[in-house]
């Protein structure tokens, strides 16, 4: 709770420092009013303290998805020093809408009350419609913002009539009171409380991407400015599926006999449709789209499982996935801060002789999304399928293994283009920032995959 | 001291980290003596507690370093069993590796590749020592595996020669062959026993009736692994043609120390062995022909590091006799003196391709006594201790598992192995005549640079010739001595096994019959010799000259690489054509390629899916949920 408070606070100077011209002192201030909120969201952990009657609850889920969220933001951060420096005038206004997107996610991971869910999830999209946008002399970037709020505003629809539903059947928006009503009334729950399950479902499927949901993510994405999907593609996945969890975890695991079926289906349809797709892809920010697609739904067997350790295995598998996630991005940053290139996987050809070590970091973040050990994707990959299996859904399991190995191809893709292929010899100069992101993705990949206890063991 | 005795392999690999990484930074000197220094700290601790063992004070021992396997029911301990047997062992590997590494400090002073031989070396020595000091059969199996690959490492040292490269693959398969034997059998083990460890095996294994299936099938499968690693036929091929590797690698692993592993493993397994007396017999004969062929190789070879060979697959054949007729110690025992006169005379033939410039062939030798004074005298000695002269150390061996075979069999074993014996001492002094008596044969530039080895290649040289000298009177024969020293420091190792075998103590008769009619015999044969190769200089013929048809059949081995290559590679090869052209390209690949391609096809025609058109999208959505109430009404 503490941390949406400094974050607000942050958030609001932000504006105002930019206003009085100090942006050289913005992003150390942001950086440090991140560091700041990580050490004192840290020390609400255990206390389970319940806030603003029960509209939002800061258990140990919601402490480490918070971290991880500021932890990731933090990285992004790290990053976008260099990349607005010329992409626009609009330093301070940028970065405003980042953190309160910020909030907006800590509010999806730590909400009480469906109404909390509602705004966390509107500030966190109405922040990012406009900063996809905001490259504004940009075709792509307009065309994606506004593909992206049409769609989003039709989903949020659909998000909210479920909300209302949901009310309707129970009288309340406390995720324990409908929890309460779901064991009270178990043999006799009305029509229109299975409808407003399936259309929150529908909402929350779309802000992760689930098939057939997803249409927005590929073009958004590509059209977006690329740091902005790099916060994309980790931010609101990792808010996305613990509010997800949150919600079926909490009022809903009683009854799963009635949307288990339908996610296997969509969990199904989205492994294949995001690795088929991906195959095909030469732009490497659409492979990655279709590549988060396909993640989402490997992710989503730990929502059909629906246990406490489904926790544990998002935690692990978003924290693995966004830091990879990161380093693809600072990588392609970065070759495109040396010469104006498109997006395609050709110009990562001949990145080994360029850049021993990006292309060293780069094989590492894509093992790791193709989850081979010794890293960090192998190990969540691994924790996720045994958890799925222990609760019954082997045949799922087999099919997200076989799309696993479909995956293997367009991230080797990846590989080989960096170090099997010919390209410019010009040698690629790093900046500090980029180079110390790559080194801490690098090692987190590293570690989650050789010392996974450090969480599983934690939780 | 004993709870230190992990210190005796650790040394060894320490050094080896040390020299496998500082490869680039370590000067020549320094690599060497930190490689021997190794060696010779593990030397010491072994000798202290060898000592505490004579004198009664150390008691066999296990040292559990740590639990190396814990899984369901199979618990593998990383311990190391420090006993009589593992000691004597130790004693060799490292007093001769250390003698060895010395001299390997002089030999190979010219070679670039100086540190990654010595780098090498220290990692044989380390797996060495863990294939005897290991107290499960797993551990025994990781030094087996170890020395192997070092063995692999060390033949094809010179690896810009591709035959050099050949052989060392040709050792390593054939090796691969007998380990897959070992490997069952101690699954097997494992299975019957519901353990790996020595003590919990033998200890099962006494409740079980004599000549147990079971049992005949375990040992039978450790003594293909055996046959693999101690070169017995039909795993032999192998050894010769080791030769490659430098020599001291030829007088380390190929003579002295590692293919004794399998001498060692069945003296180690003594118990399974003693129950299982059909496989005795087996081992018995395979031992016997083995030492037979291999000797009558021996006897026409030109190349000297392949008599030597051939030599000690031979001798390896009388180590298989003694372990056959259950005479475990004997076997110990001729195991010990043929590590030092083996050791001796390969280094000896060290010296001498030294001094002539890497030369092998003995036809382009001779006289090079007076060129290589002391070279001469230590391979003098050397070939009188294999030959079996007394009272050099090979002959009180040879003389023991000689008079074990007295009685068995209507003494064929004992006839045969006789004349064995009287083939080694006529290759053995024809090699040393042609070799370093009468005029020298080769080119005048070689002659010119003939020259004495340094120091650091004659000392080890006199300390072996010293050993080989009075080695044997570890075990003097009964008439002689009422004490024999060896047979009773192992007979703790041996004690159910020595229970079990009926006595068969040779008469005194006997026992005085071999030994004359043994030097008068060998006298007979030196006389020859010396007649044949020095008073008429004798040379054998060149390679082209044509011979009769026995000799022509074994100067050429009995064409058995031939014969293996006929019946067995090639048949393989066939096989693996096949396989890959119909197999692997028509079905696997295709069914495999078949599924990428699907999987392209279907990302190719996905993708146009995503058209871009916002109404398309929603459309899609809109279905979607219309699908999801609609199966959910439906159900």
């Amino acid at each position: 709770m503490k941390a949406i408070i400094i974050l607000s606070a942050l958030g609001l100077a932000t504006m105002f420092v930019g206003v009085y011209n100090f942006k050289k002192a913005l992003l150390p201030m942001i950086l440090l009013g991140l560091l700041a909120v990580i050490g004192i969201n840290t020390m609400e952990w255990n206390t389970n303290i319940h806030y603003y009657n029960d509209m939002l609850y800061f258990d140990n889920w919601a402490v480490s998805f918070t971290n991880l969220i500021l932890a990731v933001s933090i990285l992004v951060f790290l990053l976008s020093g260099q990349y607005f420096k010329k992409n626009t005038d609009h330093l301070e206004d940028n970065y405003s809408i980042i953190i309160f997107t910020i909030i907006g996610a800590i509010l999806m991971v730590s909400y009480s009350n469906l109404a909390m869910l509602f705004i966390g999830i509107e500030t966190l999209s109405i922040s990012l419609y406009i900063l996809a946008g905001s490259k504004k002399t940009s075709l792509a970037s307009n065309e994606a913002s506004l593909k992206y709020f049409l769609m989003g505003s039709f989903a949020t629809g659909f998000l909210l009539f479920g909300i209302v539903l949901l009310y309707g059947a129970s009288g309340t928006f406390h995720l324990h009171g409908i929890k309460d009503y779901v064991i009270e009334n178990h043999a006799s729950l009305p029509t229109i409380f299975y409808v407003g399950i399936l259309l929150m479902m529908v909402g929350l499927a779309f802000k992760i991407s689930i098939v057939p949901f997803h249409f927005w993510t590929a073009d958004v994405y590509e059209g977006s400015p690329t740091l902005i999907t790099a916060f994309m593609a980790t931010v609101v996945k990792i808010a996305g599926f613990a509010a997800f969890l949150r919600l079926f975890f909490t009022c809903f695991s009683s009854i799963t006999e009635h949307f288990v079926p339908i996610l296997c289906i969509l969990a199904v349809l989205t492994m294949f449709l995001g690795n088929i797709t991906a195959v095909y892809q030469n732009n490497f920010k659409r492979m990655l789209a279709f590549s988060s697609i396909s993640h989402a739904g490997y992710m989503l067997l730990a929502i059909i499982a629906l246990k406490e350790s489904s926790f544990i295995a998002i935690l692990l598998y978003t924290a693995a996935y966004s830091v990879a996630t990161i380093t693809a991005f600072a990588v392609l940053l970065m070759i495109k801060a040396a010469h104006q290139e498109n997006d395609s996987i050709d110009t990562f050809n001949g990145l080994a002789k360029r850049s021993p070590f990006m292309a060293f970091t780069l094989t590492i973040a894509m093992l790791s999304l193709a989850g081979i050990p010794i890293t960090g994707g192998f190990f969540a990959k691994y924790y996720l399928f045994a958890n799925t299996i222990s609760a019954g859904y082997t045949w799922l399991v087999v099919l997200a293994v076989f799309n696993s190995a479909i995956g293997v191809y367009y991230y080797f893709k990846v590989i080989i283009a960096a170090y099997f292929k010919e390209g410019s010899e010009e040698k690629l100069s790093i900046f500090p920032a980029y180079q110390l992101v790559l080194i801490i993705t690098a090692i987190a990949t590293l570690l989650l995959g050789i010392l996974p206890g450090l969480i599983t063991e934690m939780m | 001291m004993i709870q230190n005795a992990w210190l005796i392999p650790l040394l060894p690999l320490i050094g080896f980290l040390i020299l496998g990484l500082g490869n680039k930074f370590l000067t020549k000197s320094l690599s060497g003596i930190i490689a021997s220094g190794t060696v010779l700290g593990s030397f010491i601790i072994a000798v202290t507690i060898f000592l505490g063992f004579l004198s009664g004070e150390n008691k066999a021992t296990t040292i559990n370093l740590f639990d190396w396997i814990n899984s369901g029911t199979l618990h593998i301990s990383f311990s190391f069993l420090i006993d009589q047997l593992s000691m004597l062992m130790v004693l060799i590997i490292t007093g001769v590796g250390f003698l060895i590494h010395v001299y390997s400090i002089g030999y190979m002073s010219h070679d670039e590749g100086f540190t990654r031989f010595f780098a090498y070396l220290n990692l044989f020595v380390f797996s060495m020592l863990l294939l005897v000091l290991g107290s499960n059969y797993v551990i025994m199996f990781i030094g087996w595996e170890g020395v192997g690959l070092c063995s692999y490492l060390l033949i094809g040292f010179w690896f810009k020669n591709q035959d050099y490269n050949d052989a060392a693959k040709k050792a390593f398969i054939m090796n691969r062959i007998g380990d897959l034997g070992f490997l069952l059998g101690i699954f097997l083990i494992y299975m019957t026993f519901g353990s790996v460890n020595y003590a919990e095996v033998f200890e099962g294994a006494k409740g079980f009736a004599s000549g147990d299936s079971v049992l005949v099938v375990i040992t039978l499968l450790l003594f293909i692994g055996a046959m693999g690693k101690s070169a017995q036929i039909p795993l032999y091929t192998w050894l010769p043609d080791a030769m490659a590797g430098p020599t001291p690698v030829s007088a380390l692993i190929h003579a002295a120390t590692m293919v004794t592993a399998g001498i060692y493993m069945i003296a180690r397994s003594n118990v399974l062995y003693t129950l299982a007396p059909i496989t005795q017999t087996i081992v018995l004969f395979v031992g016997l022909f083995t030492a037979f062929v291999a000797a009558t190789i021996g006897l026409f070879q030109n190349d000297i590091k392949k008599v030597l060979a051939y030599s000690t697959v031979s001798q390896l054949g009388y180590m298989f006799v003694a372990l056959g007729v259950g005479g475990y110690s004997s076997a110990m025992f001729h195991l010990t003196t043929h590590a030092f006169f083996k050791a001796l005379l390969f280094l000896g033939a060290g010296s001498v391709i030294h001094a002539m410039s890497g030369e092998q062939d003995i036809r382009k030798m001779g006289g090079l006594k007076k060129y290589l004074p002391i070279t001469y005298i230590t391979f003098l000695l050397g070939t009188l201790a294999i030959s079996g002269v007394p009272p050099f150390a090979g002959f009180f061996s040879k003389d023991e598992i000689l008079a074990l075979t007295i009685g068995p069999f209507s003494n064929i074993i004992f006839i045969v192995l006789s004349f064995t014996s009287v083939l080694t001492a006529i290759y053995m002094f024809r090699v040393f005549f042609l070799t370093f008596h009468s005029t020298f044969r080769g080119t005048e530039e070689q002659k010119h640079h003939l020259h004495e080895s340094p120091a650091t290649i004659t000392i080890p040289l006199v300390i072996l010739a010293i050993l080989s000298t009075v080695g044997g009177f570890l075990g003097m024969p009964r008439i002689m001595s009422e004490h024999h020293f060896l047979s009773q420091y192992l007979a703790p190792i041996f004690e159910f096994s020595d229970l079990k075998s009926e006595a068969k103590a040779p008469s005194e008769f006997a026992e005085y019959t071999i030994i004359i009619v043994a030097v008068v015999v060998l006298a007979l044969i030196v006389l020859w010799a010396m007649n044949r190769y020095i008073k008429k200089a004798s040379v054998p013929p060149a390679d082209d000259k044509q011979t009769p048809a026995l000799r022509n059949l074994i100067y050429n081995k009995y064409y058995i690489d031939e014969l293996y290559d006929a019946i067995i590679v090639a048949p393989i090869n066939w096989f693996g054509k096949q396989f890959n052209n119909i197999i692997e390209i028509q079905m696997i690949d295709g069914f495999v390629n078949s599924i990428g391609k699907t999987v392209i096809w279907g990302g190719k025609t996905l993708r146009l899916v995503q058209t871009g058109a916002i109404g398309f999208y929603i459309f899609v959505m809109v279905a979607g949920i219309i699908a999801i109430l609609l199966y959910n009404f439906i159900r």
